[in-house]
């Protein structure tokens, strides 16, 4: 059977050249973990400490429901701006940018401290990019005056390069690369990202520059390792698309081999090879990578790339038996997915994974996967798992559970917060008509006057010197029938009886005079005494009239009002628990769906590779069955179209 | 190369998934590369840990083609801020509904030691009645180290005189144990009190004390 | 061991308890407590949200304890890179008893004292030993108060279903 293939057979297509574009785009390179550190504090109210109590053991939303709270009631009032910074923080990683970014603007004044002011601006900073605004992240980046603390300042070089990157202003990047003093980690990481966007903006040489400076770095972290091989990787194979296989070699061979990037750097180092016509220098390469695991892309690919040697190295019996190989390891793991699929479909794998977690007891936006479970499944949907949209998405989907949880705590207090209410509501009522006839009396005041008037009385005796009105009840009588003897004597006509009287009464009176003087100063420090002792128990009694009088006027708020709230509470409690509930299955479902389509995408990949293989090893047979001298280079190949022209005597032993 | 490139990109790209990251720039990647590329974009994610302000995770509104993602996504914030804001109210409820302003007196632990010290645990009495004994994790210890106030007791109290016991134990330099008290009467008047237990070396370094701090 | 439960159980009950009424332990959240370890330290169960957690109560008169604290050992040896954590709740009144105990069993897994017992009541543990299994939400799962020799079999599968989430 000749071969005419009725249609245009996908042709080989080294993944590997695809690749080169691709790795460049995507998403920009991950930068180093950096753990941000507020500025310390002396603490002036005690309820911000207790939020930093919380924020300190990574429990952030325990801390922005306290902190928030506490601003609410006006109990930090000496932390105005250190509140609504770690509340914006809070917020940005809780992922709600947009209450991040509102706090962080409130700090912009200048009566705030230029050190909480540069922060702000940083972190509305980053609130922007993520947001997309490029202009304003870049405006915010340059309002920050002086120098930030040195983690931050890196952080914040490698945001304005990544602004002006996504702007495509790369020039002015690489200015300040190249002009960068700082910590070295970030900047990697900077130039990595630069030299991917010249890339794609197809300026390979001046990205060279940049990806050959990570590529060279010497490091002991693992982050810079992991971020080296990935430079050296990405050049290698844009090189390789851009037909400088010569330039290739020696930069994919930078390339760890016991690194994540190891499999596309050998893919590539051989598709190098095979470019320059070296087919059996190619060989070492695949060979060594198509005895790894055949859930790496580039593994499969190798399984092609493997035959494809021998077919262009005149070994068609060899390039036969592994293209027949490959067909079966190919339609073994087909199975695999399509039963992976099936799990998923029926909600298996998902569950597994979404209830999995690897967190360290905290939560938040900038959480990881980090492991991956042993369901066979998995080992699939590494690439799918690690990726940016189910990461996002997982991340929500912790992030409701973590809610619902903590609202269903609420609803078991409810039933004892409303009886609590309900025993209020009594104790009010049965005390409120006591209170209102109480109130009603005015005692209070009553109480008042009846003091004022003594005072003045008091007053008026000092004025008058009126000894006889502090004498006792006795000696006033006596006083009095002096006095009416007194006038009564007054009215007889003088005589000797009368005035012996009055003598006698002039006596007496002068007894009496004389002892009441005497006693006059004590009676009056006594009486003054005796009336601040009546002020302080008024002062007492007036602070109880009060409280009972707000007790009173509060008593609507204080249950009434609070039933309100708690009725309403309750209702959007369960509205809350409903919601949850809906979006995550509706998580879970986008979640499922993203593995499917990544699942199906890998299906359809390993159905394309199938048919190349099956087509190759047609080629093979058919040329095995009619022999003839010229090799037409039939069988698909990376060169097919000008494999007659420049590619055909390359490879011959 | 780049013409078989081309043709297959535009076989694969069209069943390409609307839920694609709109964040991915050149959505004209091929079907075939994208696992690929969200291998290597996963090592890039595996090896980063606080992302940040590196890694955008929405688009400018210019791309339509995500108002999937984005309406899922969007709705979830939503949801998180509603969540957020009852949980909130529901604590603010809890606190006014039990703790009155009127009656309420709270007590904070916060330590300020210039050696190193390890909290085990703080015991409390109020008028001669436990009230308080709080065991101390790792975590809990580190956290207050950092400058965090911890709220150990939160109750009613009525107008008037009461005392306060405080004992605090834990393991200082050198493993050793320490075991330190402070007393102190204090009035309750109309109004929240707060009262502050701090555990400080200051008289003597490396000997840490406890001083009870009256907030007006 | 039968009367050291009795008694337990005497402690742990009121008069008047209408456990049957109470709401199910199993699919709420663990509830919360802080313990002193063996070690020294204190530990806070809530802070290793995150690991599936398993409880056993255990006390030092109880034999049949010494078994399922062995088995769970080797368990937390295999899993715990996996994020798995046992905690090993004391209930005996005297905690010398126990650490004497501890100690000489050589058990890698924490060893907590739970001497007034309120965190058993929390559990409403009413027989020993008590295994309680608490997912990485912090929910609890299952329970087991089985004493039998071979107890571990009914357990572990689920357990192993636990860590594989």
């Amino acid at each position: 059977m000749s071969l005419s293939p009725v249609r245009r057979v996908p042709a080989f297509v080294p993944l590997v050249l695809a690749l080169s574009a691709t790795v460049a785009a995507g998403p920009l390179a991950a930068a180093p973990a950096s753990p941000d550190k507020l500025p310390v504090t002396r603490i002036r109210d005690l309820s911000y400490g207790d939020a930093l109590f919380y924020f300190h053991q990574g429990e952030s939303f325990e801390s922005l429901t306290r902190l928030a709270a506490y601003s609410q009631w006006g109990r930090v009032p000496n932390h105005e701006a250190e509140a609504q910074l770690l509340l914006g923080g809070l917020y940005l990683e809780l992922g709600l940018h947009n209450e991040a970014g509102e706090r962080f603007e409130k700090l912009l004044t200048a009566e705030v401290p230029l050190a909480v002011r540069n922060r702000a601006w940083f972190y509305l900073a980053k609130v922007w990019y993520v947001r997309g605004y490029d202009d304003r992240a870049e405006q915010a980046v340059r309002k920050l005056a002086g120098v930030l603390p040195a983690e931050l300042e890196s952080e914040r070089m490698h945001l304005l390069s990544n602004v002006l990157m996504r702007q495509g202003r790369f020039a002015e990047a690489a200015d300040l690369l190249d002009g960068w003093q700082g910590p070295q980690d970030w900047a990697a990481f900077a130039r990595f990202n630069l030299g991917a966007a010249l890339i794609r903006d197809n300026q390979l040489d001046v990205a060279a520059r940049y990806l050959n400076a990570v590529g060279a770095l010497e490091s002991e972290d693992p982050e810079l390792l992991a971020l080296r091989d990935r430079a050296n990787l990405t050049l290698g194979l844009a090189y390789l698309q851009a037909s400088e296989a010569a330039s290739a070699k020696p930069v994919l061979q930078r390339v760890r081999l016991d690194g994540s990037y190891a499999n596309r750097a050998l893919l590539g180092a051989g598709w190098a090879e095979a470019e320059l016509g070296d087919y059996r220098a190619a060989l070492t390469p695949w060979l060594e990578l198509k005895d790894r695991s055949l859930l790496d892309a580039a593994v499969q690919e190798s399984f092609l790339a493997v035959p494809y040697a021998f077919a262009k190295l005149e070994a068609p019996a060899q390039a036969a038996e592994y293209y027949e190989s490959a067909m079966q390891s190919f339609t073994a793991e087909r199975e695999r997915i399509a039963q992976s699929i099936e799990r998923i479909r029926n909600g298996g794998l998902l569950d597994g994974i979404l209830a999995r977690e690897a967190t360290g007891g905290s939560y938040g936006w900038f959480w990881q996967l980090k492991d991956l479970p042993e369901a066979p499944e998995s080992r699939y949907l590494y690439t799918v798992l690690a990726g940016h949209d189910f990461q996002e998405g997982l991340k929500n989907y912790r992030d409701i559970v973590y809610l619902e949880t903590t609202l269903d705590r609420w609803s078991g207090d409810f039933d004892a917060y409303r009886s609590m209410i309900d025993t209020r509501e009594k104790a009010f009522a049965a005390r409120l008509p006591r209170t209102d006839a109480l109130l009603e009396q005015g005692g209070v005041e009553s109480l008042g006057r009846r003091r004022d008037a003594l005072e003045s009385r008091l007053n008026g005796v000092e004025a008058d010197r009126d000894v006889a009105a502090l004498g006792t009840t006795e000696q006033r009588e006596q006083w009095a029938r002096i006095q009416r003897a007194e006038q009564a004597l007054e009215a007889e006509p003088a005589g000797e009886d009368t005035d012996a009287l009055r003598k006698r009464l002039r006596l007496v009176k002068g007894a009496l005079s004389w002892r009441l003087a005497e006693n006059y100063r004590a009676s009056m420090f006594g009486q003054r005494r005796a009336l601040r002792e009546v002020d302080g128990l008024m002062r007492e009694t007036q602070d109880r009239w009060e409280r009972l009088g707000r007790a009173r006027a509060s008593a609507p708020a204080n249950t009434g009002e609070f039933g309100q709230r708690l009725d309403a509470s309750r209702e959007r409690l369960t509205a809350m628990q409903a919601r949850l509930a809906a979006a995550k299955l509706r998580q879970n479902q986008y979640l499922a769906q993203i593995a499917i389509d990544e699942l199906n995408l890998q299906k359809e990949r390993l159905d394309a590779y199938q048919v190349q293989a099956r087509f190759a090893l047609a080629a093979i047979y058919d040329r095995a069955a009619a022999p003839a001298p010229k090799p037409a280079p039939q069988f698909p190949g990376p060169e097919a179209p000008d494999v007659d022209g420049q590619r055909a005597n390359g490879g011959r032993p | 190369m780049r013409n078989r490139k081309t043709s297959i990109s535009a076989r694969r790209s069209v069943p390409r998934i609307r839920v694609a990251d709109p964040a991915r720039q050149g959505r004209w990647l091929t079907a075939l590369t994208m696992a690929v590329v969200a291998a290597v974009l996963a090592l890039g994610g595996l090896g980063a840990r606080a992302q940040g302000a590196a890694v955008p995770t929405a688009e400018p509104p210019a791309e339509a083609a995500a108002t999937d993602t984005r309406g899922i996504d969007e709705e979830t914030q939503q949801l998180k801020k509603d969540a957020i804001d009852l949980n909130r109210e529901l604590f603010m409820l809890e606190e006014e509904l039990l703790f009155p302003a009127n009656t309420q007196v709270a007590v904070f632990v916060s330590m300020d030691v210039g050696e190193f010290f390890a909290l085990d645990s703080v015991q409390m009495k109020v008028d001669d009645r436990e009230v308080a004994n709080y065991l101390y994790t790792e975590r809990e210890a580190e956290a207050l180290l950092k400058g965090g106030v911890h709220r150990v007791y939160l109750g009613n109290l009525k107008v008037g005189e009461h005392e306060l016991v405080a004992i605090f134990t834990g393991k200082g330099p050198n493993q050793r144990d320490y075991r330190r008290g402070a007393t102190m009467k204090f009035v309750k008047a109309v109004g929240a009190k707060y009262l502050e237990l701090k555990i400080t070396d200051r008289q003597r370094r490396a000997q840490p004390e406890f001083e009870i701090k009256d907030w007006e | 061991m039968a009367l050291a439960c009795l008694a337990l159980y005497a402690i742990v009950s009121a008069p008047g308890d209408a456990r049957a009424a109470e709401p199910s332990l199993v699919g709420a959240p663990a509830p919360d407590f802080v313990l002193r370890s063996a070690a020294g330290s204190n530990l806070r169960l809530s802070e290793q949200r995150g690991d599936v957690v398993v409880l056993s109560f255990w006390s030092s008169r109880c034999n049949v304890c010494r078994a399922q604290l062995a088995e769970l050992d080797r368990l937390y040896a295999t899993y715990r890179p996996a994020g798995f954590v046992v905690l090993g709740v004391n209930v005996d009144d005297d905690v010398t008893a126990a650490r004497e105990f501890a100690a000489g069993q050589k058990l890698q897994f924490p060893l907590l004292f739970d001497p007034t017992k309120a965190v058993a009541r929390a559990y409403r543990v009413d027989a020993l030993p008590m295994l309680v299994a608490v997912d990485r939400f912090g929910a609890v799962r299952f329970l087991s108060r089985n004493d039998k020799p071979g107890a571990a079999a009914e357990y572990v599968p689920a357990l192993r279903a636990l860590i594989d989430e």
